[in-house]
């Protein structure tokens, strides 16, 4: 479980994120929904603790992101704005630096990549340098590399950014996949059609600030709009 | 521990993949040496060149003046006689290199005890050679002149010494291995060079690289420290530049006996243990060079940027070598304060076969190994900050 707690971050002048409070619960995805530039990647980042929070905090489990950041890193499994993968390395091998990294043995990294590239279905490209991969395949690299050491915690920032259907069809039966293990996942996005396919729980931030936190159901009834476009447009209120 | 060694590895395999960072790495060190034979050799044969090869000149009018052809012949010479109507403009036909015009009225004016203008034909433009040619060709007639002039005075019963109350010895110091050694100064200044160009890429890829190709997030986000991190990538560097040292040193060995030492006497002996003795002086520069440019290459914000800040810091410390090599700086405590500076004196001493001072060697590990300390202190602390990311 996330528990985020008035969470604030600046940039000098610039108040990113104010006050932003939600919770992402285990066994559920939540989308953190909102236009660009609301603050949704550094609400991420916060999460990822590679950003420190001005004040505020947010608990990941039982981890506090401020006093406990390398127990937050063990347990959360991140993918990143753009894939960020090494090109010259191959698929398998970008996977086995980060179970090195996050200290597991080497038969339990090996038996761990085996059961990700039958699940992310890449065992045509897994020995190949990454450098010629589609986005699709890069996307399936980071995604088999954040999960490597089994987190609970998934933070997957616009992971269908450069998609194709195809492609987009696949991650999300992962993402599902990854809900009934029973983890807590949490996602940002602003593409509406992903949500209300893949989404329990949503959570609107508008300027650096929370606007709606509920469920796809809910979010429709308050705007009081069927069209969930209409009723994030509304609610964000541009 | 583990995970800076998995930090340590996979910089190593991924930069070993990288062909533009073996080609900037390794090329320097592999070629220096060769462009450094070249270069002795040339010296040192265009310097040997006048004692070995015999003049070539050409001799117009050869026929007026028999003994002083013949005592030419006598010389390291050798002799084509022409008829050449216009010397002038043979020699800027490129036909012919340096002539030696011997008028017709020469034999008459002999006799009579006259003196005799001959003209030496050559190109002072001409780079090198023809210059050094003419001058031996001048200093051979002198040479003939002088003897004549002595037979004429002693043939009038006068002491020849009369006529020459002074005589100019002289003592030229730059004798050919004297130059070869010039040369050979430039050796630490090549390897202090070859030091940070070792590291030069692995400094900026694993840094501004990492942040460009947007790998820098996902690996903060990893479960281990930033000292071990950062740590790590700088081991990997300082691998890249000791493996460049290596390399250098190695094709400096091999390519040493090409040199033609032996032809001025000098003999340049290189074995396994000066070797050792100078990539251990140069270890603590290793470490320090891996520092400076990962120190300066986070402050990039790309590749690109990084590429421009690194070549300044390179040529900062390859500055001051050049600096007292013009200013002739004799090795001293002071010296050994200075990172590159002191490396480069030492090895320069150890090549040249000069004892070196143990306080000296101390100072200078110690100095430079304090300040690699205090670098890797730096870039960890730049790496805990969040604006690495931004």
């Amino acid at each position: 479980m996330i528990r985020v707690e008035s969470l604030c971050k600046d940039f000098g002048d610039l108040h990113a994120v104010k006050n932003v409070s939600f919770e992402a619960s285990d066994g559920k995805v939540t989308a953190l929904l909102g236009p660009n530039g609301a603050g949704k990647s550094t609400t991420l980042r916060l999460l990822a603790t590679v950003l420190n929070p001005t004040s505020g905090t947010a608990y990941v489990g039982q981890h506090d992101i401020r006093t406990a950041p390398l127990a937050v890193r063990s347990t959360i499994g991140v993918l990143p704005h753009n894939a960020g993968i090494y090109e010259r390395l191959t698929a398998k091998e970008n996977i086995r630096y980060y179970g090195h990294l996050q200290g597991l043995d080497k038969a339990k990294v090996e038996s761990r990549i085996d059961e990700l590239v039958d699940l992310l279905e890449m065992q045509e490209f897994c020995d190949r340098r990454v450098g010629g991969f589609s986005q699709g395949q890069r996307i399936k690299v980071a995604l088999a590399r954040a999960l490597v050491h089994d987190p609970k915690h998934v933070l997957l920032d616009e992971p269908t950014n450069g998609l194709d259907v195809m492609a987009t069809r696949a991650l999300r039966e992962i993402i599902l996949h990854l809900k009934r293990e029973g983890r807590c996942i949490l996602f940002s996005s602003h593409v509406m059609q992903e949500v209300s396919n893949l989404c329990d729980d949503v959570v609107i931030i508008g300027h650096g600030q929370v606007v709606f936190d509920g469920t796809l159901q809910g979010l429709r009834d308050k705007a009081s709009e069927a069209d969930l476009e209409d009723a994030f447009v509304k609610v964000v209120g541009e | 521990m583990s995970a800076y060694l998995t930090v340590l590895r996979k910089e190593c395999i991924d930069n070993f993949r990288d062909r533009r960072t073996i080609l900037s790495s390794f090329s320097l060190a592999v070629l220096g040496p060769a462009f450094f034979v070249g270069l002795m050799s040339f010296v040192l044969s265009s310097a040997l060149g006048e004692s070995d090869e015999p003049l070539v000149i050409t001799i117009a009018g050869a026929n007026y003046a028999p003994e002083l052809v013949e005592f030419l012949r006598r010389e390291n010479t050798t002799i084509a006689i022409k008829e050449i109507e216009h010397p002038a403009q043979a020699l800027r036909d490129g036909l012919e290199k340096l002539i030696l015009v011997i008028p017709p009225e020469y034999g008459d004016r002999y006799t009579r005890g006259e003196v005799n203008s001959l003209s030496l034909v050559y190109d002072s433009s001409e780079f090198g050679r023809s210059q050094r040619n003419f001058s031996r060709a001048r200093s051979m007639v002198n040479r003939y002149s002088a003897t004549v002039g002595l037979l004429r005075l002693v043939l009038r019963g006068i002491d020849p010494s009369v006529a020459r109350p002074i005589v100019i010895q002289e003592v030229d110091t730059a004798s050919p291995a004297a130059r070869a050694l010039t040369i050979l100064a430039m050796f630490p200044y090549f390897l202090v060079l070859v030091i940070f160009m070792g590291g030069f890429y692995l400094a900026i890829d694993t840094t501004a690289g990492e942040r460009e190709h947007g790998s820098l997030e996902p690996l903060l986000t990893q479960p281990i420290s930033r000292a071990a991190l950062v740590m790590g990538k700088l081991t990997a560097t300082c691998v890249f530049s000791a493996l460049s040292l290596l390399l250098f040193l190695v094709s400096f060995v091999l390519a040493v006996p090409f040199v033609p030492l032996e032809r001025i006497g000098m003999s340049l002996q290189i074995g396994l243990l000066d070797c050792i003795a100078v990539f251990l002086i140069a270890v603590p520069l290793i470490v320090f060079a891996a520092g400076l440019l990962a120190v300066v290459a986070s402050f990039a914000k790309s590749y690109k940027e990084a590429q421009t800040y690194l070549t300044i810091v390179i040529l900062v410390p390859t500055f001051p070598l050049i600096l007292t090599r013009l200013m002739n700086v004799e090795t001293s405590i002071w010296l050994m304060l200075v990172p590159s500076l002191s490396q480069a004196n030492l090895i320069s001493d150890v090549i040249a076969g000069q004892a070196v001072f143990a306080t000296h060697i101390g100072l200078s590990a110690l100095v430079t190994s304090g300040l690699a300390v205090a670098m890797t202190y730096l870039a960890i602390w730049l790496y805990k900050r969040e604006t690495i990311l931004i």
